[in-house]
């Protein structure tokens, strides 16, 4: 499902954020990338997410390897991942209704088919009572579920979070990861990148860690940091 | 596309001309101030040409004699005339004729000449020469101006020639100056507008990155806006129009008397210019909105 081949990433700048990394993520699986700030999660999310492009290697999706995949192409390889950030990313001008209607508005989904998917996106993150508020008038958490009801409403075949619950309290933390937990048991993907440590370590699920750019560790039911 | 998609396009676009109405404001005025100068070149080189085709289609060469002349001598030189090699046909046009002609070519305006009367008027007589060829109305008048004893009762020799080229030289500096001008607005234009469009992309890049992340397209997301470039175009090309409209009326009421009194040629309906004006300001407005818009957008469809 996702698969790094030697992939390294150089910035501009000259950073070198990603050093020789090789992992494969299967199909239905839930991984959690941690390690500690700076350590390059969030750019091997960003090229999961073709925001960046690796300086070598291969990364390969749903069996396509992106690496040289056209500019135009990236809209529809977006269209197969949802995707939610620490900061939320609601739109504040519209409800949590309009904010996920947005997603499916933008890839052309027939209004029939908005109505039908927006309410029941919304109650599977639990906030069908919310529908008309406005992001302001919501807890972290709440929001953040908003987030992530945008991600899936178009049923993408994987979720990438980075740092899902680093604005939220611990058991504001809990019930996220316990709702990305019962989103990858519907069998969808989860990738998580994460600094929560006692979560990683409670949850045994597999545990990609990365540290200055080198993946350090691949752990099926690991803890943040088990054996280092 | 189905229609709910395309009125979300368009809605979306003219809600960013009205969210940004002092950038648009701006973008209107320089946009005007483009498409007025263009309109005031455009009006002047098509009246000039218009001249010019009338003046080609006349009779090569027009000889006015001096005032106050006796038969004799106006036989004198009618006959001199006729000698002349190449000349086919002479036609006398007397001074009280001249005025006549004068007032039926101004038409509704010929009250601009009331205050003349048959015999105390600015328009000579003249003899009106039709050539065995059109290219030898520069002989004609070599040899008019050979004989000092003709010379000296001609007043002026009009040869088409001479109007023309005239006429040719104030055409190429019309669009010299005011096409030159154009240009430099347009491209003005490109980059204020690009401006305006920047603010509104600016003010939305947060609802522009989640799209990205969403899956939308280049296209439907810069769709919105380049509607906004045009909806803005449109709105100058109408208020330009318009005003060109006004101004092309004062002036001709202005100066087509005077036209016609000294060349002869009066000026064009507004009607005979507003087709070819439309068009050159809807391509202009369309196509300075898209290009500022497409610009203006390149940095924020990375990602
Ligand atoms: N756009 C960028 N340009 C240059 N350097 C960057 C950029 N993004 C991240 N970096 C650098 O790459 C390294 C890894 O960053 P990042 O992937 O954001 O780590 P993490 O998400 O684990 O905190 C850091 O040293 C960071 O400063
Ligand atoms: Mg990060």
């Amino acid at each position: 499902m996702i698969e790094f081949r030697n992939v390294n990433k150089t910035y501009s700048t000259g950073t070198e954020a990603v050093h020789n990394a090789n992992f494969k993520i299967e199909k239905g699986e839930f991984a959690f990338l941690v390690g500690s700030s700076g350590s390059g999660k969030s750019t091997l999310i960003k090229m999961i997410l073709k925001e960046e492009d690796p300086t070598s290697g291969n990364i390969i999706i749903n069996g396509k390897d992106t690496t040289f995949i056209k500019s135009r192409r990236i809209p529809y390889l977006r269209r197969s991942m949802g995707v939610v950030f620490q900061d939320f990313r609601l739109l504040p001008d519209k409800t949590v209704y309009e904010n996920v209607a947005f997603a499916m508005y933008i890839v052309r989904a027939t209004p029939k088919h908005i109505r039908r998917q927006v309410p029941m996106v919304l109650s599977l993150v639990g906030l069908s009572g919310k529908a008309k508020m406005y992001p302001n008038e919501l807890s972290g958490g709440e929001q953040q579920r908003v987030a992530l009801a945008r991600a899936l409403v178009n049923n993408p075949s994987m979720l990438i979070a980075d740092e899902p619950t680093g604005n939220l309290d611990p058991d504001t933390a809990w019930e996220i990861m316990n709702l990305l937990n019962s989103i990858n048991l519907r069998g969808t993907t989860v990738v998580v990148a994460t600094h929560a440590k006692d979560i990683v370590d409670k949850m045994k699920k597999r545990v990609i860690q990365i540290d200055k750019g080198i993946i350090v560790r691949d752990d099926k039911k690991g803890g943040y940091d088990s054996e280092l | 596309m189905n229609y709910n998609i395309l009125s979300y396009l368009i809605g979306e676009g003219f809600k960013n001309v009205f969210r940004n109405k002092k950038s648009t404001f701006a973008a209107l005025i320089i946009m005007f101030a483009t498409m007025i100068t263009v309109g005031i070149g455009l009006a002047g080189a098509r009246n000039v040409t218009s001249m010019v085709k009338q003046l080609e289609e006349e009779v090569p060469v027009t000889v006015y004699i001096n005032d106050g002349l006796s038969t004799s001598e106006q036989q004198e030189v009618e006959d001199y005339i006729k000698s002349i090699e190449s000349v086919n046909k002479v036609e006398y046009t007397s001074k009280a004729e001249a005025l006549k002609e004068a007032k039926e070519k101004l038409a509704e305006n010929a009250e601009l000449l009331s205050q003349y009367s048959e015999n105390n008027h600015p328009f000579p007589a003249s003899y009106t020469i039709t050539l065995t060829d059109i290219n030898k109305s520069q002989d004609v008048v070599n040899a008019i101006n050979s004989v000092e004893d003709i010379k000296e009762k001609i007043k002026e020799i009009k040869t088409p020639d001479t109007v023309i080229s005239g006429l040719n030289r104030i055409d190429r500096g019309i669009k010299f100056l005011f096409f030159g001008i154009g240009a430099l607005l347009i491209v003005v234009s490109i980059v204020i507008i690009g401006n305006t469009i920047k603010l509104a992309v600016h003010a939305r890049r947060r609802e522009i990155s989640i799209m990205k992340y969403v899956g939308a397209t280049n296209n439907f997301i810069r769709a919105p806006f380049i509607v906004e470039g045009v909806v803005i175009g449109v709105l100058a090309t109408a208020i330009s129009i318009l005003l060109l409209g006004v101004l092309y009326h004062l002036a001709y009421n202005k100066f087509n008397g005077m036209l016609i009194t000294n060349i002869g040629f009066g000026m064009l309906q507004f009607g005979d210019i507003f087709q070819i004006t439309m068009l050159v300001y809807i391509v202009l407005g369309v196509g300075i909105g898209v290009l500022g818009s497409v610009f203006s957008m390149k940095k924020y469809l990375k990602v």
